[in-house]
């Protein structure tokens, strides 16, 4: 079954962190959309709810998942979906995103964001599930590139061809999370403007963009500090190369006031504006 | 076409499970060392963060907790936690709920009853946050209640609803548990069983000690059983002449508490 997605730029946004609820209704419309995390919201009622009602009249929002693990060879998680299902239609979200990866099995939850090896067999089992996936919610599904730290010796295709033939045969989208490919282009020693020209450009729906931390050896996707220089230099070029996408920006630990995370989120407005006004300029293909 | 879960995907993710939670060394041969690091220390970043991060879900829920241990023993107990009880659940919201059962049961943690109260007690007060919305009964409504149906009624408390028992002084201590150092947080025996409650009539949850007497006919209530029912369950503390007024007294204030939120007959 295929889905169609609007591409509509909605601008720029913040991922919405409770520590941030009261600055929010104090300085109202500072960014054009949140981005809510879908299992927070999972929930019969209460105050979580409360707050993402409160929060969805005034803002579009997107929503953004960390558990459905559909790289796994577990059986999807039919309770999961039916969560998922019924928190879109309370949000009735622009669109919904998780990652590609796998967070366990065995009905173990790792709540970490493991990769998968890239190859013919683990393509065909996510393509399989992205669409089971697609036809339970009936809406295409976004997919975010993860940060990862082993390469495996199984992996025949790189990380960018993988994901593109992935929304071609699934019929879904990317999330391209531009601090993960600076951190997983560092730690597997692959460079990471090859990655940004091998997915394909109708297939982006948002950005994301973050920091981490260097260990010299390997960077850690930390989400606890602000974006460095080489990741905005990165996101300069996605822009260039994927005019009109979406951006927001995670920060997860570290969680700084409000208005600083407004602050850096200018700094990506104008990075976007300085790329759009530019002279175009065709990127080498 | 039928498709078997033995081919190298599901080898791959098997071994690299087994591997964060078991230490098994066989998934290492799996993957490549980088010309920067060594794979040992590529793989130790998934190990490492998966304990790190379930840890802090448990700080975070478990401040009292915290408050009463030192960081060593709290790493200790979180550590032992996360081996027995791994996460099954889609959100790491629910990953400390069998903390408190945990603790009152493991050594050398059982060692310290106060700490499984103080975690059953964080616990409860994060279930009444998270609970269904339901506006309390307004002192009106009851009003209206003919004097015929008070044979029958039956209500039903909102359902943030929580009841607790604590032999250690749990709520009081928790209230100080941002002003000392961790691992100073006294928390003292009673001597004796006090029943607590907790409930969220609005968006702030409220909590607070029950009277013998209280608890007995709140508990009668819960179970749905109608308001002579709820008399009698309070004869082995007042007197038969006395169990009506001292019923209607108790449930008037529950309802001026935000505690009722329907009611049937
Ligand atoms: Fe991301």
């Amino acid at each position: 079954m295929e889905y169609t997605g609007g591409m509509e730029n909605v601008g720029f946004g913040l991922g919405l962190r409770h520590e941030h609820y009261e600055e929010i209704l104090a300085a109202p419309g500072k960014v054009e959309w949140f981005e809510a995390l879908s299992e927070n919201y999972m929930i019969a009622g209460g105050m979580p709810l409360y707050w993402l009602d409160t929060f969805r009249r005034d803002y579009p929002m997107a929503l953004h998942g960390v558990s459905l693990s559909i790289g796994s060879i577990d059986p999807l998680d039919e309770d999961y979906l039916k969560d998922l299902a019924t928190l879109i239609d309370r949000v009735e979200p622009m669109w919904v995103s998780d990652h590609l990866c796998f967070t366990g099995l065995r009905g173990i939850n790792l709540h970490d964001l493991l990769p998968l090896p890239y190859t013919e067999e683990a393509l065909d089992h996510v393509a399989e599930r992205v669409m089971r996936v697609q036809d339970r919610l009936r809406r295409r599904l976004v997919l975010e590139n993860v940060s990862s730290y082993v390469t495996y010796a199984a992996s025949e295709l790189t990380e960018w061809e993988f994901i593109a033939q992935l929304c071609q045969r699934a019929d879904c989208e990317m999330l391209l999370d531009v601090n993960n490919i600076y951190v997983s282009a560092f730690n597997h020693e692959f460079d990471p403007k090859d990655f940004l020209r091998g997915i394909p450009r109708e297939r982006v729906r948002q950005f994301h963009l973050a920091g981490h931390t260097n260990n010299g050896t390997h960077i850690v996707d930390t989400h606890d500090h602000p974006i460095v220089g080489g990741v905005w230099d990165l996101y300069a070029e996605a822009v260039r190369l994927f005019p009109g996408v979406p951006t927001m920006i995670e920060r997860d630990a570290n969680i700084p006031p409000y208005g600083e995370l407004l602050a850096e989120l200018d700094v990506a407005r104008g990075i976007a504006e300085r790329v759009m006004r530019a002279p175009a300029h065709e990127a080498a293909e | 076409m039928t498709r078997s879960n033995a081919g190298s995907l599901a080898d791959l993710q098997r071994a690299f499970q087994d591997y964060v939670l078991a230490s098994q060394p066989a998934f290492t041969a799996q993957v490549r060392d980088t010309s920067k690091a060594d794979r040992i220390t590529l793989l130790n970043v998934y190990r490492e963060g998966y304990a790190l991060r379930l840890i802090e879900v448990l700080e975070s829920d478990f401040p009292g907790v915290r408050a009463m241990a030192s960081p060593e023993d709290f790493d200790h107990a979180a550590r032992a936690y996360i081996a027995a009880h791994p996460s099954r659940h889609p959100s790491v919201r629910w990953f400390g709920k069998a903390f408190a059962d945990f603790l009152a049961a493991a050594a050398p943690y059982d060692e310290t009853p106060a700490a499984a109260e103080m975690a059953r007690f964080e616990w409860a007060l994060g279930e009444a946050f998270d609970s269904v919305d339901v506006e309390p009964l307004r002192a009106e409504a009851v009003m209206t209640v003919p004097p015929e149906a008070w044979e029958t009624i039956a209500f039903a408390p909102l359902p943030s609803l929580r009841r607790l028992a604590f032999t250690h002084d749990v709520p009081p201590s928790w209230q100080r548990r941002e002003e000392v150092e961790p691992g100073a947080l006294g928390v003292a025996a009673l001597g004796t069983t006090v029943p607590w409650m907790i409930w969220r009539p609005e968006r702030m949850s409220n909590f607070r000690s029950l009277e013998a007497d209280e608890a007995v006919m709140l508990d009668a209530m819960v179970e749905g059983r109608p308001f002579p029912a709820l008399c009698e369950a309070l004869l082995p503390h007042v007197g038969e002449d006395q169990a009506a007024a001292r019923a209607a007294g108790l449930l008037r204030s529950w309802v001026e508490e935000g505690l009722i939120a329907s009611f049937s007959h």
